[in-house]
């Protein structure tokens, strides 16, 4: 019985707290989204248009690409922390740079772990049309930049799904984030590790208000996304 | 004009043998053969969507070449612009249009077509500006009557402003006979005869070519 009533005081807590605009609540909203969305969409700059080219292109090679691209798809985050961590740590090539436990870091550490997730449902899909899109177009004499504006334009549908995919694994990371990021408080806590911490603090309401405001924002940004889609189709 | 000999292989699997072979210029080339005897291979080499075993084009270097895929693709655009992809020319899209009765389908998304709108949609497209060789595979196989009457004379039309080479895979005899002057003969990937429309079609050499045209009541 107890525990039902904690966890009802946690709620009622949470959603008290949601109200009221808690400021660290706001900050580490806003370092969630900055994070998120610019990973997101970095990846999608980079993954669409890699993807294009594997999933359409005739070269030696590409096998080798696609699989190697599907392993890093794999990649464990804390693995990708460890790497990112050991690059720019006090030991690491890159440590002049000052980088660690930046959101730069982990909005770079988050684009090596989704990536590979943008490229490699890019080539999926595009290697199903690229068959009668590139024949059409070279039927046509369309060269090569204009045949991959073509893929991208039938794909259109499936780059939005797609990014849904990478906004939903930057949001929800917290393996990478936590090593590069650091987890430091008005900087660069973000959701996931925050409710990490208030969980092992024992702070559960700030932990639940932060859980349901990150399933909100999920919803939110899905269906923003899937009516911009719908549009496109 | 003049195109080397090539093959093309899957898996070590021959399935076309072409000799070396000069194309006239202005000329119209019907190619006839059953189904799986290397028609469309041979139109995607020539037409460059598919690599031979030589690895490289068996058509002089330069030259330009149109191609109409059996399997017609209409772009997730409007109609017109689709059109407008073949060819910059927006009077000739109108006049073309018109042509194949598809003027009403203009402003209409090219990938929610039909299958016969499809085909006369990617057929406009293709005749859209001159080639050197234009290569159409089947290009009224999913037409009705009317409509494959109307793109014979599109392609009549097409071959009478432009001095090309056309290459034109079609299952339809009199197809053959209407738009041919000579007429190809693929039998399990070998050229197996060629020459003028009515020497071939009427008067085959070949025992293979009198069976497979026994099929059509000739
Ligand atoms: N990608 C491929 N892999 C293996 N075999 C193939 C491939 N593409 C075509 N073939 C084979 O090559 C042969 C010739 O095919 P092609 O498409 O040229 O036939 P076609 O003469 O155009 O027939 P149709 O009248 O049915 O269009 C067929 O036996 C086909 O199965
Ligand atoms: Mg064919």
């Amino acid at each position: 019985m107890k525990g039902n009533k904690d966890m009802q005081t946690a709620i009622q807590k949470a959603i008290a707290l949601i109200v009221s605009g808690d400021r660290e609540l706001c900050n580490i909203l806003l370092v969630t989204a900055k994070m998120s969305l610019s990973s997101s969409f970095f990846a999608l700059c980079i993954g669409v248009p890699v993807g294009i080219w594997l999933g359409s292109g005739r070269f030696p090679g590409r096998g080798v690409l696609v699989v190697l691209n599907r392993t890093l798809m794999g990649m464990p985050p804390v693995v990708c922390g460890l790497l990112f961590y050991m690059l720019f740590s006090g030991v690491g090539p890159f440590r002049k740079l000052h980088l660690l436990f930046t959101v730069t870091i982990m909005i770079l550490a988050q684009l090596c772990l989704i990536t590979p997730l943008v490229i490699g449902n890019m080539e999926t899909y595009v290697s199903g049309i690229a068959g009668s899109v590139r024949e059409t177009a070279m039927g046509l004499g369309l060269g090569p930049v204009k045949t991959f504006f073509l893929l991208a334009n039938e794909s259109l549908y499936q780059i939005f799904s797609v990014y849904l995919l990478a906004f939903a694994r930057a949001i929800a990371e917290v393996g990478a984030v936590s090593m590069v990021g650091g987890a430091i408080a008005w900087k660069t806590n973000v959701m996931t590790t925050a409710i990490m911490q208030y969980t092992n603090r024992g702070n559960f309401s700030l932990g639940i208000a932060l859980g349901m405001i990150l399933m909100t924002v999920s919803l939110c940004v899905n269906i923003v996304i899937t009516l911009l889609q719908r549009r496109f189709r | 004009m003049e195109v080397r000999a090539f093959s093309k292989s899957y898996d070590q699997n021959p399935v076309l043998r072409f000799p070396a072979f000069s194309f006239e210029k202005g000329a119209v080339y019907a190619v006839i053969g059953a189904n799986g005897s290397g028609k469309s291979t041979f139109a995607r080499v020539l037409a460059g969507a598919l690599f031979c075993d030589q690895k490289s084009s068996p058509l002089p270097a330069g030259c330009k070449v149109g191609y109409m895929p059996q399997k017609s693709y209409g772009f997730r655009m409007s109609v017109e612009k689709n059109i407008l992809l073949g060819g910059k020319d927006r009077q000739r899209a109108r006049q073309m249009m018109e042509g194949l009765a598809i003027t009403h389908l203009a402003e209409r998304r090219a990938d929610r077509l039909s299958g016969g709108e499809t085909a006369r949609m990617a057929l406009v497209r293709t005749l859209m500006k001159p080639y050197d060789l234009v290569l159409l595979d089947e290009p009224t196989a999913a037409m009705d009557i009317a409509s494959a009457a109307l793109a014979e004379n599109c392609i009549l039309d097409y071959r009478r402003e432009t001095g090309g080479v056309m290459v034109i895979v079609t299952h339809s005899l009199k197809q053959a006979r209407r738009l041919g002057d000579q007429v190809l003969f693929f039998h399990q990937g070998n050229l197996l005869e060629w020459g003028p429309s009515a020497q071939v079609l009427e008067q085959p050499e070949q025992e293979e070519t009198r069976r497979f045209l026994e099929f059509y009541g000739a």
